[in-house]
């Protein structure tokens, strides 16, 4: 009685068999591994996560400010709004504590800095106010 | 416009959420107002109940707030309502309050009744309440042997409830070792095991395989607590030494004394969903008097019809939808093991043989429970 030599064919098929078995054994282990317990957990967790998923997709303040973030000139202002907050950190300890009193207010108030600050919260308060206004006044126009 | 949603349970819930989605953009230009009315400020997962019963659940695990379940544009009360003016379009809350509508969603429910069977509050088991389901567990966990008889009352919620009790009972003396010490007697009353005739022919050969006796044209007429004899309208009686009952179930009070339907059933259109003869009022789940289980997926189904056509007809004046009678039930089989019944009004259910996936399917849905309810799923 003679074989037939193991042609490349059956090779490829019994390889692709093999595989199929590890699949299947892959399967068959995590499912023994699986408890009533462990599919309640991640079943709550992803029951949790999609429902904070779908309040954060649908929160229209948060989607408008990613908007206003991937904007190239945003890119400009949280650039510089990292650097202030490293250049503020070691400022910060640095300087010595205020005296308090009119003369320490004076000299803060002729600080250039405290100047363009003020200048700074002054434009965004104008424009926030304006924003504010705006949306009540017309609350179907302002999520578009 | 002002729609009012009477009832916080799965259907008002799911109805008020999609709307809330739906109609975003009209509530933001105030042009329509989703206000809630419920008997409660928590939310109760009422297929756990049957878990709790068998020590596999905790009540806590059954509830959330009812707020945080909704969104936070719906204008949600505690304040059950006493008294419904349809003609007035208006309703008289518990406080006194009266809240006027244009649009009104009744999805107030269903109650247990046990008390209609002389008896049968006092000598039987449940598990449709927390307190009960409860007791049913430390009834369970104290008998060591006898015969428990299972009898069901109609008409009731869940109509699978009967058929997962059988099989939670077997597993649970199984797993304790006293199995044979347990005589398990099931009653049912029409002609079958089942009162859908596929379920019956799956749950038969079941039945025989775990040793279940059971009797069929079973009308319970009363229980004698002190003999513990549970007696027939057909004349026949069991003895037990611990009685289950799936007791009868009756729409909310308010229904009845408001003259809206019989027993607390709304007459209602089978596609549309509106009340008959009030194309306004919209009604689901357990409320209906429609040939539909009451059950948190009929809910489900119907809440899903209401909604869209209430949005649509909002925005482009007429409904879009019919309800088909969808429902879909899951069947805890024994072994850690399920399968699941789905049908509508045309088509009865074709069940597939249990599998392990669909227990841990089921074993996701109650988790996944509150996402649906939140209009997400």
């Amino acid at each position: 009685m003679t074989t037939q030599p193991e042609t490349s064919t059956d090779t490829m098929a019994s390889a692709d068999l093999q595989r199929l078995i590890e699949f299947a054994q892959l399967v068959t282990a995590g499912r023994d591994a699986m408890s009533d317990e462990i599919v309640t957990r991640l079943a709550g967790a992803l029951s949790e996560g999609l429902t904070l998923l779908d309040r954060l997709t649908r929160n229209e303040g948060l989607m408008r400010l990613l908007q206003v973030l991937d904007r190239q000139d945003t890119q400009y202002l949280l650039i510089a709004l990292s650097d202030a907050i490293h250049a503020a950190s070691k400022e910060v300890p640095a300087t010595a504590p205020a005296t308090g009193g009119l003369g320490c207010m004076l000299r803060v108030a002729r600080d250039p800095g405290t100047q363009e600050g003020l200048r700074l919260l002054s434009v965004l308060g104008k424009h926030l106010s304006h924003s504010m206004r705006e949306q009540h006044r017309h609350p179907e126009d302002s999520h578009r | 416009m002002r729609i009012l949603v009477v009832g916080g349970g799965t259907g008002g819930t799911i109805v008020a959420n999609n709307l809330a989605r739906r109609l975003s953009a009209e509530i933001r230009a105030r042009k329509v107002r989703i206000t809630m009315l419920s008997a409660s400020d928590k939310h109760m997962y009422q297929p756990g109940l049957l878990y709790v019963a068998f020590g596999q659940m905790t009540p806590d695990q059954l509830y959330r707030d009812q707020a945080s379940l909704l969104e936070s544009c719906i204008d949600f009360h505690v304040d059950p309502v006493e008294k419904f003016e349809l003609d007035n379009q208006k309703v008289i809350t518990r406080s006194g309050k009266t809240h006027e509508y244009d649009i009104l969603v009744i999805a107030t429910g269903s109650r247990i009744v046990p008390e209609q069977i002389p008896g049968l509050a006092e000598g039987a088991e449940t598990f449709y309440t927390e307190e009960t389901a409860v007791k049913m567990f430390k009834g369970l966990r104290a008998l060591e042997e006898g015969t428990i008889a299972v009898v069901v009352g109609v008409p009731h919620k869940c109509p699978i409830a009967p058929v997962e009790l059988i099989f939670s009972l077997h597993d649970y003396f199984k797993a304790r070792g006293i199995r044979d010490k347990i005589k398990i007697k099931y009653h049912y009353p029409i002609g079958r095991i089942h009162t859908i005739q596929n379920v019956a022919t799956w749950a038969k050969p079941e039945f025989e395989r775990m040793g279940i006796e059971y009797e069929t044209l079973f009308n319970v007429k009363e229980v004698d607590v002190d003999s513990k004899v549970v007696r027939s309208e057909e004349g026949t009686e069991t003895e037990y030494d611990m009685l289950i009952a799936i007791p009868p179930h009756r729409g909310m009070e308010v229904i009845e004394k408001s003259n809206l339907g019989d027993d607390g059933w709304i007459p209602t259109d089978r596609h549309q969903l509106t009340m008959n003869g009030h194309d306004n009022v919209y009604v689901l789940g357990d409320t209906t008097n429609l040939p539909v289980s009451k059950t948190g997926s009929a809910a489900h189904f119907e809440a899903e019809v209401v909604s869209e056509n209430i949005a649509s007809i909002i925005k482009i004046g007429t409904p879009v939808r019919d309800y088909d009678g969808k429902v879909y039930c899951f069947i805890e089989a024994g072994h850690d093991q399920a399968t699941y019944a789905m049908f509508n009004y045309q088509n009865p259910p074709d069940l597939k043989p249990p599998s392990k996936p669909m227990h841990w399917f089921k074993m996701a849905y109650n988790q996944m429970y509150w996402t649906s309810v939140r209009g997400l799923l």
